[in-house]
């Protein structure tokens, strides 16, 4: 019965051995030890398969659970090993277990495989990230040492994508950031994908500044962007320089009128480029006299007056004074009665007031005379012969007029 | 007296003593059967026993375990790693040597006290069952290798031992400084 019972029914498994009589009672006591293993046994395998490892462990007289035991320290120290993979540690090996030592030890292989695929992985990337961050830095470096501007823009939408320094704060106006992108914007929409990098010029302005910048474009991929990056260069300083040397060689200093040299230059360069236009020989009447009579500052103030009613006869029209009291006057596509009105009716204003010296009394009469030729696509004259002829038509025109000036006064 | 006999003693132990088994031993090798182990184990400690009683007798076992294990750690295992390394290295040469299986079960990073397994054990596999425990030169052992890696006093007791075909011995050390 007690066998039976500690078999399938364990607990209610009960010996009484003392009761036994006393040739059974060592047996009985045998039996009872016996129950007491397996029971210890039976435990210790309850308890592993419902995975608890931290379970009490049977005596170490228990030969009966001593295989269970030994697979209880398996486990726990597998339990160890998972641990020590999850940490990382990919050198655990299972050397016993059979099949399952075989997939283990594959999983952590594969795992060592991963791992060692990665780090190379992290290694490499690493590496590109320390030559990319070395690239930029001298980058920065380069671009934060560099006076010229380098502004990356979106040719498709216009997005601004990068600028070497802060563009607003080096421009005259506040206006002109717009203004800058917009014409930036503009070469780029005009720029072929292949184009060789193009060189521009263009200025900024507002009512109070100019800004001039030379700038050069490049076509360029970047961050998927089909781009164009504009190295803009601040000229203002040179053009500037550039005007004032032109204003020294090529105009009149009294006048602010382009001077002779620069006046035949310009004459013949209309002519080559067969362009239709008048040219305007203009005199001053009497310069001599009011230069004689009122001094040469009054000389200067005529002369002045002149220069700028002749300024007057177009927005387009060059003027030149080609010396002493003559001026010349290029006006394109005008024709030949267009402009004796012109200058008849410059004239008139000119006539039609007195002029009073600063220290006298003696009033005096300003007036001009003036010959038009007219020059035409298929000009074949020279320069020197049209200013000749347009000379003599003033001439004649100056002679026609003696008797009014005759009739003035002074 | 023979000037050129060195001072030394074998009474104290230093790795050197050891002397060189490869040398000495041409033809016989560096290996012998486990038996032979034991049967000096076995009867030193009946003398000893006899002599000082069991507990003193596994007293000096003991502490005979911990210079050897001090001496193995310094000898032949890298204590500059870190600890799983270390751990890893030690489980590799305690098979290599042939001493036993080493598992480890658990490792308090905090504490420095961990718990482990030595299988096939050198000097209890295949004992016959008594009441008693019996690895006291390995409880010696182990502390002195872990005492010589951490720089910490271990003091490693067996919890449980017993017997198969394939005892396995179960030691928790614990830091005691």
């Amino acid at each position: 019965m007690y066998l039976r019972d500690l078999l399938y029914y364990p607990n209610r498994a009960k010996l009484d051995y003392r009761a036994l009589p006393e040739d059974f009672q060592e047996l009985g006591e045998g039996l009872v030890y016996f129950g007491e293993m397996l029971t210890e046994m039976r435990r210790l395998a309850r308890d592993i398969s419902r995975g608890d490892l931290n379970c009490p462990l049977p005596s170490s007289d228990n030969e009966l659970a001593a295989s269970l035991k030994s697979l209880h320290a398996t486990l726990k120290h597998l339990t160890w090993q998972a641990q020590q993979v999850a940490k990382g540690d990919y050198n655990q090996h299972v050397n016993f277990m059979g099949e399952f030592a075989d997939a283990f030890n594959e999983m952590v292989s594969q795992l060592r495989e991963r791992r060692d695929n990665l780090t190379d992985e992290m290694k490499e990337i690493q590496r590109k990230t320390n030559d990319l961050a070395r690239s930029n830095s001298l980058f920065e470096t380069i671009t934060s040492m560099m006076t010229e501007w380098i502004v990356m823009i979106d040719r498709e939408t216009g997005e601004h994508l990068f600028a070497n320094h802060p563009v607003k704060n080096d421009l005259a106006s506040d206006l002109f950031e717009p203004q800058l992108y917009n014409i930036l914007f503009d070469y780029a929409k005009e720029m072929g994908e292949e184009d060789e990098p193009v060189t521009e010029e263009f200025s900024l302005l507002s009512d109070f500044a100019i800004q001039w910048f030379s700038v050069i474009l490049y076509p360029v991929k970047w961050y998927g962007h089909n781009a164009v990056a504009a190295v803009l260069t601040d000229i203002t300083d040179e053009k500037e320089q550039l005007q004032e040397l032109e204003k020294v060689a090529y105009k009149d200093m009294l006048t602010g009128a382009y001077n002779r040299h620069f006046g035949m230059k310009l004459l013949n360069e209309w002519i080559s480029q067969k362009r239709h236009f008048v040219i305007s020989f203009v005199d001053m009447d009497r310069l001599k006299y009011v230069n004689d009579v009122f001094g040469h500052a009054e000389g200067d103030q005529y002369i002045l007056k002149v220069a700028e009613l002749l300024s007057q006869f177009s927005p387009d029209a060059q003027v030149v004074r080609l010396g002493g009291d003559e001026f010349m006057v290029l006006a394109s596509d005008y024709t030949l009665e267009e402009a004796d009105r012109k200058l008849e009716e410059l004239r008139d204003e000119l006539v039609k007031e007195e002029y009073v010296s600063g220290g006298g009394d003696i009033r005096y009469k300003r007036s001009l005379s003036y010959g038009n030729v007219e020059v035409k696509e298929d000009n074949e004259t020279s320069s020197g012969d049209l200013l000749s002829t347009a000379d003599e038509k003033m001439y004649e025109y100056k002679k026609s007029h003696k008797a009014e000036r005759r009739d003035e006064a002074g | 007296m023979n000037i050129f006999k060195r001072d030394a003693s074998l009474h104290e132990f230093s790795w050197e003593n050891l002397g060189d088994v490869k040398e000495g031993r041409g033809d016989l090798g560096e290996e012998m059967p486990v038996i032979v182990y034991r049967l000096m184990q076995y009867t030193m400690l009946d003398i000893l026993t006899k002599d000082f009683g069991a507990d003193k007798a596994n007293e000096y076992f003991r502490r005979a375990g911990f210079l050897a294990g001090q001496e193995f750690a310094k000898n032949l295992l890298d204590l500059t790693v870190d600890l799983d390394k270390f751990l890893a290295n030690l489980q590799d040469s305690l098979k290599e040597q042939k001493i036993g299986i080493l598992r480890m079960e658990a490792f308090d990073a905090d504490t420095g006290n961990m718990v482990l397994t030595v299988g096939q054990d050198l000097d209890c596999s295949g004992l016959p069952i008594t009441n008693e425990t019996v690895c006291n030169y390995d409880e010696g052992f182990i502390a002195g290798i872990l005492g010589a890696y951490t720089g910490k006093d271990y003091d490693v007791k067996e919890v449980d031992c017993w017997a198969n075909g394939d005892r396995v011995c179960r030691f928790n050390g614990t830091v005691v400084s």
